[in-house]
């Protein structure tokens, strides 16, 4: 792949299909949600309210962040308490959730669900009951965005791990919700697509929760919450957490016990 | 066997999907009617001549397209042999390369949308007594997706044994591959239900 030039700087901004800014942002509520797979207690007694356009979650290995955008998403059901996106519940009424809430998966393989690119992004579309036509038209005109128009007949295993990010990234965006879960979604990016999807992300009207383990990601993010063995151990504005989060993994990062490894 | 669209255009993209498939599935009944070795070796002639009229990257994918069949056809050969039944060994064998590798040719020239378009189109007097058949193109399109991406995934266990063993991997890598591909499966179901599932 030559290199691709990165968009123009305005290009996310005057997006078309970019929702007004008075569209009010998506509200996540948890009360008292634990979580447990088989014996494991996954995430414990989380009481969260957050209405922020950009929240960083990070944590170490384990910690459980992958299950909560999950949870978040509404692809799993809390085993105890409540969770909802703008007093909806995001498990139980799916139809809703396609427009609130979209999600890219930590590993694209997981989320692919079709042999063709442009299949992929159509996919989405069509579920949210748009016509065949409009669709295809709607997943060029994504492709074209990220200057990947010639992929669209690409098979999907032909392309590279990064390459299959940026095709989640794209059947994600395509569709459109008002809020965009990212689980560690730079890991397989060249630092030419990292830069051009963080500028597009800075552009989205969508609110966006993002998972990382870059703390340099999340830096002007309006609020960093901090997971550690299931529970939130901070919460609150991106700077101060940070600075702690980073300054404790340091700290457990000099030590030689791996036995510590959480989970 | 199962093969994607080819990335190499030729004339046959260009037909309909539904006269494609038309025409396979006339050739293939008459392939069933010949008996002669003779007149099936004609046939395979023949549908080689048509992979040809692609081009030689066409002709040469077309063949790489066939490989797990060979497996097939020296069992079959070798069985007959066997048995003595030699010409009725044979004819089977050019039969089932004949309308492998046709069915091959419409693959490869066909676009899965089209061809799930056709099938769903072959279906609608199902969807008019009430009955879905979004499972079942879905269902085609899940096949397709991953048949490369699971004999990937063998490919990727052999690595990672020879990777920590001096001897090749036999059965030990059916088990881990069964895992894998339940594993895939249930992986599938939510990235289906992320987005609407299949209501
Ligand atoms: N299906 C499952 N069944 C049982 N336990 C699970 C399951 N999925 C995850 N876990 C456990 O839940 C814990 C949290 O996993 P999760 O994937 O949410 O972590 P994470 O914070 O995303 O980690 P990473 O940074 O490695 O991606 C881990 O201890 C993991 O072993
Ligand atoms: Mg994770």
């Amino acid at each position: 792949m030559t290199m691709q030039s990165p968009l123009p700087p305005k290009a996310a901004a005057s997006d078309p299909n970019a929702r007004s800014s008075a569209a009010p942002s998506p509200v996540l509520k948890l009360a008292g949600v634990t979580l447990r797979l088989g014996q494991h207690e996954v995430l414990s007694g989380i009481d969260l309210r957050a209405d922020e356009r950009r929240i960083g979650i990070v944590g170490r290995n384990g910690s459980g962040k992958t299950t909560l955008a999950r949870l978040l998403a509404g692809l799993v059901a809390p085993t105890e308490g409540t969770a909802e996106i703008s007093g909806v519940d995001m498990a139980k009424d799916r139809k809703a959730a396609l427009r609130k809430v979209g999600i890219l998966f930590q590993n694209p393989d997981h989320q692919i669900i079709f042999p063709i690119v442009e299949e992929e992004i159509g996919f989405g579309l069509t579920q949210m009951g748009l016509p065949k036509a409009e669709a295809a038209a709607r997943s060029h005109a994504m492709l074209e965005r990220f200057d990947k128009a010639h992929w669209a007949k690409a098979p999907v295993h032909s392309l590279s791990q990064g390459q299959k990010q940026l095709l989640c990234l794209m059947a994600v965006l395509a569709m459109e919700p008002a809020l965009i879960i990212l689980d560690e979604p730079f890991s397989g990016l060249d630092i030419p697509t990292r830069m051009q999807l963080m500028r597009y992300l800075d552009g989205v009207e969508a609110s966006i929760v993002l998972i990382s383990h870059d703390p340099a990601a999340l830096r002007d993010f309006d609020r960093v919450i901090w997971l550690e063995a299931g529970r939130v151990r901070e919460d609150g504005a991106a700077g101060p957490v940070l600075t702690r989060f980073e300054r404790q993994m340091r700290l457990w990062g000099e030590e030689d016990d791996l036995s510590d490894l959480s989970g | 066997m199962i093969s994607l669209t080819s990335p190499v255009e030729i004339w046959a993209h260009r037909l309909p999907a539904w006269l494609k498939l038309a025409a396979l599935s006339l050739a293939t009944v008459c392939l069933f009617a010949i008996e002669s070795p003779a007149v099936l070796a004609l046939a395979v002639a023949a549908v080689a001549g048509l992979f040809l009229t692609g081009g030689r990257v066409f002709l040469a994918e077309g063949f790489r397209n066939l490989r797990i069949l060979w497996t097939f056809l020296v069992l079959i050969a070798v069985w007959h042999g066997v048995t003595g039944q030699i010409e009725a060994g044979m004819a089977i064998a050019l039969r089932l390369l004949a309308a492998v590798a046709l069915a091959n040719f419409v693959t490869m020239t066909t676009r899965l949308g089209d061809m799930i378009d056709v099938v769903s189109f072959l279906l609608t007097p199902l969807r008019r007594l009430g009955l879905s058949t979004r499972a079942l193109e879905l269902a085609i399109a899940l096949v397709i997706r991953f048949t490369p991406s699971i004999a990937r995934k063998g490919a990727l266990l052999t690595q990672s044994w020879r990777a920590r063993s001096p001897r090749r991997p036999g059965w030990q890598i059916v088990m881990p591959m069964a895992a894998l591909a339940i594993d895939d499966a249930e992986h599938v179901a939510e990235a289906l239900r992320a987005r609407g599932g299949l209501e």
